[in-house]
This record gives C-alpha cells, structure tokens and sequence, in this order.
C-alpha cells in the first residue's frame, strides 16, 4: 500500500488543471494516467481553441497541452503514465495496474476526471470494418499519421464532427458528406463554415441507413429524416465511401465513481449519467472530487476551469490555504463558467437547451451577415482594402479582440458577444485573419483596381500555393466561382500555422470568394 | 430498427438485436435485468459500447424513461486485467 495526499485519475485538461491549481496551493499531487503521454484529448486538437484568455484562446490544444504539462513538471506533480486505475475502493482506496503489477495506493483526496468515451449508433452494417468513432478517426489522423481510408462519411455535424471533417481534409481524405439528423447544424457555425467553403455538403435531416461491403465499408446509404427524425421512405441515396466517422454524441466514463458509491444523475443534456458534485466539485463521497466530461460533457475550457476548482477545493480542504483568501479566486472562476455556458458549447444536445440560437446556425446568406457589428460599409468597401468579419454566432471566444495593432476589433462583455469591428480604424492589414479561431475573418479590397478586388483568406492546406499561380476561387459552398491570380502567401511564425493567402479576382465576385483551391477539380465542385 | 433483427449490438459477446429485444420480453427492464438474460455488456469493453444502446432499447420497449434505467452494475476491474496481474502485488 502506497499513501498519496491527492491522487488525480486521468491527465486530460480537467486533471491537469486540477492537479496543478492543488500543487501551487503546497499539494503534493500525483497524475494517474492509463495512456501513454498525458493531455487526454490535448495532443489531437490541432485546432485553435476558442474561449477567452484565461482558456488558452487561439491556441491550438497541442500546444496547451505542452504548457500544462511544463507548468505540472515545474509543480513537481509526479505522473504515472501506462497505468489503470481498475477499481476504487474503501477509504479512497485505489486498485493500480502498472508494470504487469498490481498496486494498492491510498490517497487522502482523490479527482475523477476520466472524461467521457464516445457513443455508438447502431445499423446494419455498423460493425464492418471501416466504422468508426470520429474521435478515434482523430487520433489515427493526428496522433499515428495515418489516415483510415479516401472517403469518409461523417455521421453527426457538433463540433466533434465538425473539427473532425475539417481534419480529415487537411489531411488529404475527401469527406464526401456530413449527415444531421437534426434540422440545424449542432456545432459552431463558423466550424461549420470552414468546411462548406471547401465543398462538403452538410445534408440537415438526413441520416446514415446501411453500410456495406465485403470486408469493409464500400458503400452506404443515406435516408433523409422528417421532422420526429422518422425515415422518409423513397428518399435512400447511396454514396461511394471507404470510411464511415460516428460523431453523435460523448458518455461520461463515471464507472468510478459508481463504485465507489457517489451519487450519479441522468443529465440528457450532459450525456447521460453524470457525477453528482457541489460548487467545489466534491461528488457525495466526501474526499471524492469530480472534473471534466465525467462530471458532465461539456469542452474544454469549462473542463480546465472545473479542475481548477476542485484543485482548490482540495488544497482548502486539507488546510493548505485559508478558504477566504481563496473565495475571490473560486468566485472568478464560477462567473467564467457561467459566462462559457451563455450559450451553450455542448457538442450533441441542443435539444433541451433552449438558450441557443437556432436561427443563426445555418444562416449562410450575407443578409444576416450586413447586419452584423463585424460588417462594413458599402461606402467603406470604396475606401479601400477592409476586414470582413463573418461571426454571426454568439459564441463564448474572444481573441480577434486582443490581435488588432489598432484596437479595431472588440467584444467585451459577456465573451459571448459578436465581434465589433470599427472600420475607421481597420487599415485591412490581415493580422486579425490567423488570430479567429474560427478563421471567420476576412478582408477585402475593391479598390484594388478598376476591374480586380484583392482578398485576404486563411488557408490551412497543403500544398500552398504560390506568388504567381492561378488558383480556384472558391464561394461559401466551395463552388467555383472564377480563377484567381495569388499575390503573395504570408506565414510567419506567429500565424502560427495559419497561413494567409492574397488573391486577385473579378471585382464582381469579391463578397462571394472565400476560399481558394490549388488541387484543380477536387474541391470543386 | 425493425426488420433488422440478426443486427449485433453487443459486438463483445456478439448479441443480436433480435436476442436483447427477447430478453425485454421475457421481463428484462433494466440493463443488467439484459445482461443477466443474454450476457450483452459482459465481455471485453465491459459494456462502454453498447450499454447505453441496451438502455435505449429497454427504454423504447417498456416505456420508462431515461432516468430509471440505470446502467449495469460497475465493478472492479473496469478495464481488462489478467487474473496473473491482478495476483502480482507490487513490490515496494
């Protein structure tokens, strides 16, 4: 039997916040990890993060994950990677498989953060060889370089499917289309928008019926929905793909938790079946702290902010700072948590979540779009080169606010706000472009000469093209509008992968472009 | 779902469609009332994959909701051990 002050089970955002906000208060924190490397789902996000500031905004999450990492090695919180927490129990008890060896360690304080696994849908076919969780698509994807097949079928359009798509493009594989049950898009829009603009069509109502072939996934078969999500016979299409991508949804991994008797409730909208915990993150077993997914699937901001929690919780509880120096901290963190579920992030159940903006999720013509804060002037376009900025989605992100030279860009408070862009003082410098996230930003210049405009778009696929080179310009729908001549293509270091490419085209269709193909026929469709 | 009853929910211990649908049946009303019947949930992922299509079904079937089908229950160990490893105590 081993004893630990606090014993961290999973090394994901939520317990890596939590074991580092326990080691600055004076704990002595040990991280269990059954991985490999720690950072949970981190080392896969190769996306720049939303949220504010205090979240890691516009970093992507391999890099978060470094820095959180560095910040627990320089804590001194001992790690234990390959190792399974099997089993809790009495008297915070945990069973440790490490080595091929079974190991006993008791620990004054113990954090679930196990975060969620994926869900299954069940069809015929679904167990042939080719289908597949999104995330797990993921990680072969980003983490093993491999890519699990040409055509891919993306079953579910939240964010997971969203971010998934557009990473599986990046790395070469078509997706020939996402499916959505529902009648609205579930994820982001601007997520949503940085695929369509590369041709992928999103089919609302519609679902995946069958998938076949011999020994793998040839084939599937799609079926549009009505409005109770029942399927509209005579509506069945077939499309030719080699890899199907499930993206319906997370369950919190709570079997811990069970055992070791807290108090679990159904929570549809979190996913099912989630710790029970009060404001500082103790589950009803006192000692017992939950964060992250596990507690309930939301993202992983709220996730770091709620490890954070049970991190001071923990270092108040064992006496190692007194709990009214810590009440302002603790409070600062509860009114971030409230103001990043303003508008709910979650990634599978809009359903019951009656805040969100419906509307906006699918609204892709400009109308909507000129009314917005980020949408200059007709007589601005005729005073030169200016940024566009098509966030029409309140949203909780914020870092176009903090890149503008000239403070053109703002959002203020509640983080949820849409960006406002003052365009008497946007000189349409571009900086703004590699700093959205959700690389919603834009600029365009009509005056460039009498016939030509010059845009400004971000472009994270390889390869880039070069100054000089005609391309396809491609519109919102990633339809060929006309060919483009590039100017130059910037991608300093601080784009930080962000390149951004300025293109000359027919002035008639500068509002329309916004994005461009330098592999001839395959976007274009 | 109808009419795709030799569909395989449970992939671990290779349960079909057709087998838990008989096992609500036969009285099942909760997800271990099914694994008990038919051993959905009882291999390798220990039921991470198909317990909440289990409990979708036993919901849909016997009209309860969601909140009172509780998944099975969790024991120890929650991932794969080998009897050889859990008997191999770690020396200090």
């Amino acid at each position: 039997m081993i004893q630990k002050q606090v014993v961290v089970i999973g090394g994901g955002p939520a317990g890596l916040s939590s074991a580092i906000a326990a080691a600055q208060a004076g704990a002595r924190v040990t991280v269990i990890d059954e991985n490999q490397r720690p950072g949970g789902q981190l080392f896969k996000q190769i996306h720049k993060f939303f949220g504010s500031r205090e979240h890691y905004a516009g970093r992507r999450g391999i890099h978060i994950g470094t820095e959180m990492l560095k910040e627990a090695e320089a804590l001194n919180i001992e790690v234990l990677l390959n190792s399974v927490v099997y089993g809790i129990f009495e008297d915070r008890t945990l069973g440790v498989i490490r080595d091929g060896a079974n190991l006993s360690v008791r620990a004054e304080r113990v954090v679930i953060a196990t975060g969620a696994s994926e869900n299954p849908l069940v069809f015929p076919g679904w167990t042939l060889p080719g289908v597949m969780g999104a995330g797990a698509a993921q990680t072969m994807v980003n983490l093993h370089g491999v890519l699990p097949g040409k055509r891919c079928l993306m079953v579910g359009s939240g964010n997971v499917g969203l971010i998934v798509s557009y990473q599986l493009l990046q790395a070469g594989a078509d997706v020939v289309a996402i499916v959505e049950a529902d009648s609205k898009v579930g994820g982001y829009h601007v997520h949503a928008e940085k695929i369509r603009r590369h041709g992928v069509p999103i089919l609302l109502s519609h679902t995946i019926r069958e998938a076949r072939g011999k020994e793998s996934v040839e084939e599937a078969t799609l079926v549009r929905l009505d409005k109770n999500w029942h399927p509209l016979p005579g509506t069945e299409q077939d499309l030719q793909v080699d890899f199907v991508c499930l993206a319906v949804g997370l369950t919190p991994l709570t079997e811990l938790g069970w055992m070791a008797n807290c108090r679990c409730q159904s929570v549809p909208g979190l996913g099912g079946f989630v710790l029970h915990h009060n404001d500082g993150m103790e589950t009803t077993v006192p000692g017992i702290y939950a964060a992250g997914d596990c507690a309930g699937v939301e993202e992983a901001s709220i996730a770091m902010e709620q490890g954070r929690l049970a991190g001071l919780s923990i270092a108040e509880s064992l006496g190692l700072i007194d709990r009214t120096r810590s009440a302002d901290q603790r409070a600062s963190i509860q009114e971030r948590l409230k103001e990043l579920r303003r508008k709910p992030a979650f990634y599978d159940s809009s359903a019951d979540l009656g805040n969100r903006e419906a509307s906006t999720a699918d609204r892709a013509s400009l109308e909507p779009l000129k009314v917005g804060p980020g949408y200059p002037t007709e007589e601005r376009f005729q005073q030169g080169p200016t940024a566009i900025v098509e966030c029409m989605q309140e949203i909780p992100c914020d870092p176009c606010a903090y890149v503008c030279p000239r403070g053109a860009i703002s959002v203020g408070r509640p983080i949820t706000k849409l960006p406002h862009l003052d365009t008497g003082k946007c000189t349409g410098c571009g900086l703004c472009i590699p700093g959205c996230p959700g690389l919603a930003i834009f600029v365009v210049d009509n005056t460039y000469s009498p016939t030509e405009a010059l845009l400004k778009l971000p472009h994270e696929f390889l390869p880039l093209p070069k100054a000089g080179e005609i391309v396809e310009a491609l519109d919102r729908y990633g339809r060929r509008v006309t060919e483009g001549r590039v100017i130059k293509v910037e991608n300093p270091r601080k784009f930080d992968h962000t390149p951004v490419v300025s293109v000359v085209i027919d002035k008639r269709f500068s509002n329309e472009v916004r994005a461009v193909s330098v592999r001839r026929g395959r976007h274009g469709r | 779902m109808a009419g795709n009853e030799d569909m395989i929910i449970c992939r671990c211990e290779e349960v079909t469609q057709a087998e838990i649908l008989e096992a609500i049946r036969d009285g099942a009303t909760t997800v271990s009332g099914v694994k008990r019947r038919t051993r959905a949930g009882m291999g390798l992922c220990q039921g991470r994959t198909c317990r909440k299509v289990v409990a979708k079904m036993v919901v849909t079937e016997t009209g309860q909701s969601a909140e009172e089908v509780l998944p099975s229950t969790y024991r120890p160990p929650v991932r794969p051990v080998t009897l050889g490893t859990l008997a191999n105590e770690w020396d200090e």
